[in-house]
């Protein structure tokens, strides 16, 4: 068989094939009746007859043929593909350095856009573990008309009338926190606990591990008194005990039916995590009435239903208990937050804002890459214009460039995967305990996917611009000249992304200075209060023995007393709130009496109870009056101290000393005489407004879950092995809860703000490495290519400092191209950092000047070695090299 | 496609028979299936011609193109290397089926 060249293409030439073989077959099947002695129309005649009914052979073979030439393109495509892939991975190998940096970039531009996406979409973008957890919202009362900012709990009435009133719920259950004991079986225990109203589960949507959870039957006053645990207490208290169910367990001294057991893996959409749920029994009329704010409520809305329906529904259902209520629900609203903005809303803005830098410095690492790959292009175009001209077609010749970048991106998006898992790790700490415990933070698909597809954006990003221009330029002037400067747009297109480099790196060092800024403000805010020097340990009374703050007062006076004698102990003092505790708002409603009721003052006071020497044991600086002294005791005057901004606010330009303050609509609260001033103390952080604050007698209102304060004559650790021994000499039975230098909390209370502003100041200071290394790698090429014309002006008499005037001029003016771009833009996203900065404008102006001069300098630093290099130049080397 | 008459899968087998020797265009093939079973198997002609594209979409053969004896220009077909194999694995299964076969329906009655 002799070959021949043959050449059909696309459908109409492969069915053309298919006729003409089929011809030529009809042809020599002929010949052959032929020579058995037939006429040429009778052999014609039989060979069709014998091949059959041709129409229908030929359509089916051009069918399958069809099919046959696309499956030969895909295999021809993937060879071309896997051969493209093998002279990239050569062309890579053969320059290890470029290949190392490329990859090392990528790796960590992708990881970490890969680790925050991780952390990102399971806090945010996942919805809550609930079924339908859209409908889900947290109902709350609106008291912004009396003048707290917070979201309020409710009332049980107030919660029965909503929930029986309202048109737009399918259901709405209420909580609030239990903390029984358990006697019993094995040694007794606080357990954490949560009263729920019958149809918690039922709104929340879960089901029974085994038995079934609460009823609306249960919450009658005369039920049967029932319980359900979750899997974990199940497991660890009672062994999982699969006979569980219908037996008694004893808690608070009464006894308790288990009727069921959570699954595993429920989390209720709370900060902590109970183990067992009682029913409310009884929400309207238990306790105190429509003044006292106890249940926390989540409502599930009807399938449809909108927030602002809902919103507008139960908002009527307000307006008109303030009506029929006046004296309690005057000014309460309602607030409706969905359930995942209750949870994540917090989390949602720093966040974004390090989803945001992330970006940047991927964006940043990309350019980067370009331009090293736009030098490498124009460095091979010697190469290029000899596969030109052994036919390869331009098309050709990107894909062959682009496939390279693709490689890049491919090893460097596997690596940056890797990273993005351990990192994500590392930025679950940005996640409050209490939303990682519901959104846990894991590497899913979704993640696995965003990370491929970012390696695919980013190798286009960084390798197309390069492949075009490469394939654009004159590939038979390359070949003539040698291999150098394929003209004058590779310049130019080099310079536009320095400029995007130097751009984007001044936006998020603005970003970084200003949450830096903010941080170092934080630090140097006046807490207030002592903010070294003590320790605070915080134990708590069984109520089993101890049912109430009066019960466990004879102890606490005892501890203190045995403290005192101690040397290791300079002073020893109680509070039932520490500062810096973000769980404890604990607040009363304070009505001053005899003031004219203003619409305007607020209404809600925070509260602590302390023994005399707390406040000057805190250096908390008495303004004016007296501190409390060991005779405001238990049937003395009760007493109060205001703080100043309590003082301002209830008692404007007057001295609130011996005025009258009651706790709420409650006659049979005792009214409070003011008898001092305190300067007002950030209690919930520096970065927290001041609040209105009173202080009352420990020994007037003591409490089963003291905090001792503790202030050692020697080292902390001794002062508190000594109150361990006192409080085992008093009862050994009592657990210790926590131990806290007060350090440790001033410092956790700025733990977030100093993690993004770190997070943050990495990431752009990566931004401005690559930006750097950007000018200096485009200024040194630009330095290797000129070496000519550099030669021949110094030949023709220019001075070296010329030359490097030269150099340093048009580096300058890349420079100051990119940081004026880059500070417009920062000038707009300044904003997008919002609640994030403290005390700092988004334009604050030492930022907007710093981040120009440190950028600038880094930059002409970045031109300088060119520029000696330039001023080295050897006319005669350089212009005989030709 | 093929007769009735042929035993499923036969066709292709003698097809990957017909160019184990060398590449051939379909009217060689044809002639030396005709030839080869003494023109026994009564097949259309025609019907050679989808399983030929069958066979070379399965990528048992190649096609090549080549000139005739007399200088027509012609699709050849050989057999590419996983066609080889399956020759292979088709004669050994034949052999097995057809002794089975003949074993069985020459048997004494029991």
């Amino acid at each position: 068989m002799k070959k021949t060249f043959h050449l059909s293409q696309g459908s109409e030439g492969a069915s053309e094939d298919v006729r003409r073989e089929i011809e030529l077959h009809l042809e020599l099947r002929a010949r052959e009746f032929e020579a058995q002695g037939m006429t040429p129309e009778a052999a014609r005649q039989a060979a069709l007859q014998a091949f059959g009914d041709r129409r229908a052979i030929e359509s089916e073979v051009r069918t399958l043929r069809g099919t046959t030439v696309r499956a030969r393109g895909r295999r021809e495509w993937i060879r071309e593909m896997s051969q493209d892939v093998r002279v990239a991975l050569r062309g890579l190998r053969r320059t290890p350095g470029f290949t190392l940096v490329a990859v090392l970039t990528l790796a960590l531009g992708i990881g970490a856009n890969s680790a925050l996406f991780s952390v990102l979409r399971s806090v945010l973008l996942r919805p809550l573990p609930y079924a339908d957890a859209g409908q889900l919202v947290q109902v709350w009362s609106d008291h912004r008309q009396k003048g707290r900012a917070q979201p309020e709990w409710m009332t049980p009435p107030d919660f029965v009338d909503w929930r029986d009133g309202n048109r737009t719920f399918s259901g709405m259950a209420a909580y609030q926190g239990w903390a029984p004991d358990l006697t019993g079986t094995g040694e007794p225990e606080a357990l954490g606990g949560v009263l729920v109203s019958g149809n918690y589960f039922n709104v929340l949507g879960v089901s029974p591990a085994r038995g079934r959870l609460l009823t609306m039957a249960d919450d009658d006053a005369g039920a049967e008194r029932v319980v359900v645990l979750s899997d974990a207490v199940w497991r660890r208290r009672f062994g999982s005990d699969p006979g569980i169910l219908g037996k008694s367990i004893t808690l608070n001294a009464e006894p308790w039916t288990v009727v069921g057991v959570l699954p595993p893996e429920f989390r209720p959409p709370l900060q902590v995590s109970p183990e067992v749920y009682r029913p409310i029994r009884r929400p309207a009329t238990s306790g105190c009435g429509r003044g006292c704010v106890v249940l926390r409520v989540i409502g599930r809305m009807k399938p449809g239903v909108t927030i602002e329906q809902a919103q507008a529904d139960v908002a009527g259902i307000a307006a008109r208990l303030a009506r029929t209520f006046p004296a309690t629900n005057d000014k309460v609203g309602a607030w409706l937050i969905p359930l995942h903005e209750q949870i994540t809303g917090k989390t949602r803005e720093p966040l974004l804002a390090l989803g945001a830098a992330v970006g940047f410095v991927l964006l940043i690492a990309c350019v980067n890459l370009a331009n090293l790959l736009l030098v490498r292009g124009a460095g091979r175009a010697r190469e290029l214009g000899v596969r030109a001209a052994l036919g390869a077609g331009r098309g050709r010749l990107v894909r062959q460039l682009l496939t390279e970048s693709s490689v890049l991106a491919v090893v460097g998006g596997a690596l940056g995967l890797a990273l993005g898992v351990a990192g994500s790790g590392i930025l679950s700490t940005l996640v409050p305990d209490g939303v990682r415990q519901i959104q846990g933070i894991h590497v899913d698909g979704a993640v696995v996917g965003f990370t491929a597809g970012l390696a695919v954006i980013s190798g286009m990003l960084f390798g197309l611009l390069p492949s075009l221009n490469a394939a654009r330029a004159d590939l038979m002037g390359a070949l003539r000249s040698g291999g150098r400067e394929t003209g004058r747009g590779g310049g130019a297109v080099r310079n536009g992304l320095v400029v995007a480099e130097l751009a984007f790196a001044v936006v998020l060092l603005v970003g970084a200075g200003l949450l830096l800024r903010s941080f170092l403000l934080m630090q140097r805010v006046d807490l207030g209060f002592r903010s070294r020097g003590v320790v605070l340990v915080n134990i708590g009374f069984p109520r089993l023995r101890y049912p109430d703050g009066n019960a466990a007062l004879g102890a606490v006076n005892n501890i203190l007393a045995r403290l005192r004698a101690n040397p290791a102990i300079r002073s020893a003092e109680v509070t039932d709130l520490p500062p810096l505790n973000p769980g404890g708002d604990q607040d009363v409603t304070a009505i001053p009496v005899g003031e004219a009721r203003r619409s305007d003052v607020p209404e809600a006071v925070w509260y602590r109870a302390v023994t005399a020497g707390y406040l000057p044991v805190m250096q908390m600086r008495l303004v004016s009056g007296r501190n409390f002294t060991p005779e405001d005791r238990q049937g003395s005057m009760p007493v109060g101290i205001v703080n100043q901004e309590a003082a301002r606010r209830f008692w404007p330009g007057k001295s609130p000393i011996g005025r009258i303050l009651a706790q709420g609509e409650d006659s049979t609260a005792p009214r409070l005489t003011i008898v001092g001033v305190v300067a007002s103390a950030h209690h919930d952080g520096p970065n927290q407004p001041l609040k209105t604050e009173l202080f009352a007698p420990f020994e007037q209102n003591p409490s089963r879950g003291p905090v001792f304060v503790l202030e050692p004559a020697r080292d902390p650790e001794s002062a508190v092995t000594v109150f361990r021994q006192v409080l085992k000499e008093v009862d050994p039975l009592v657990p210790v809860a926590s131990v806290d230098p007060i350090e440790k909390l001033v410092g956790d209370a700025l733990s977030l703000p100093r993690l993004y502003a770190l997070l943050i100041g990495i990431f752009a200071s990566a931004a401005l490495l690559l930006a750097v290394l950007g000018v200096y790698g485009v200024m040194a090429y630009a330095v290797a290519q000129r070496q000519r014309e550099i030669g021949v002006r110094l030949a023709l008499g220019a001075a070296p400092s010329a030359i490097r005037r030269l150099v340093l001029g048009q580096g300058a003016r890349l420079a100051l191209i990119g940081t004026g771009i880059g500070l417009l833009a920062a000038a707009g996203t300044g904003r997008l950092l919002g609640t994030l900065l403290f005390e700092v404008s988004a334009f604050d102006l030492p930022t907007f000047v710093a981040v120009p001069l440190v950028l600038g300098a880094m930059a002409l630093l970045a031109c300088w070695l060119p520029a000696r290099r330039a001023m080295r130049v050897n006319p005669l080397v350089a212009i005989r090299e030709e | 496609m093929a007769g009735s008459d042929l035993f499923t899968g036969s066709l292709d087998l003698l097809i990957l028979k017909a160019v184990s020797w060398g590449p051939l265009h379909g009217y060689a093939i044809g002639r030396w299936i005709r030839q080869s079973t003494d023109e026994a198997l009564a097949i259309q002609e025609g019907a050679l011609y989808p399983a030929l594209h069958r066979l070379e979409r399965q990528g048992f053969l190649e096609e090549e193109w080549g000139l005739t004896d007399t200088n027509r220009e012609a699709k050849f077909y050989q057999l590419s290397r996983t066609g080889r194999k399956q020759l292979q694995t088709e004669l050994v299964r034949w052999r097995r089926y057809a002794g089975v076969m003949t074993a069985a329906l020459s048997a004494a009655r029991p």
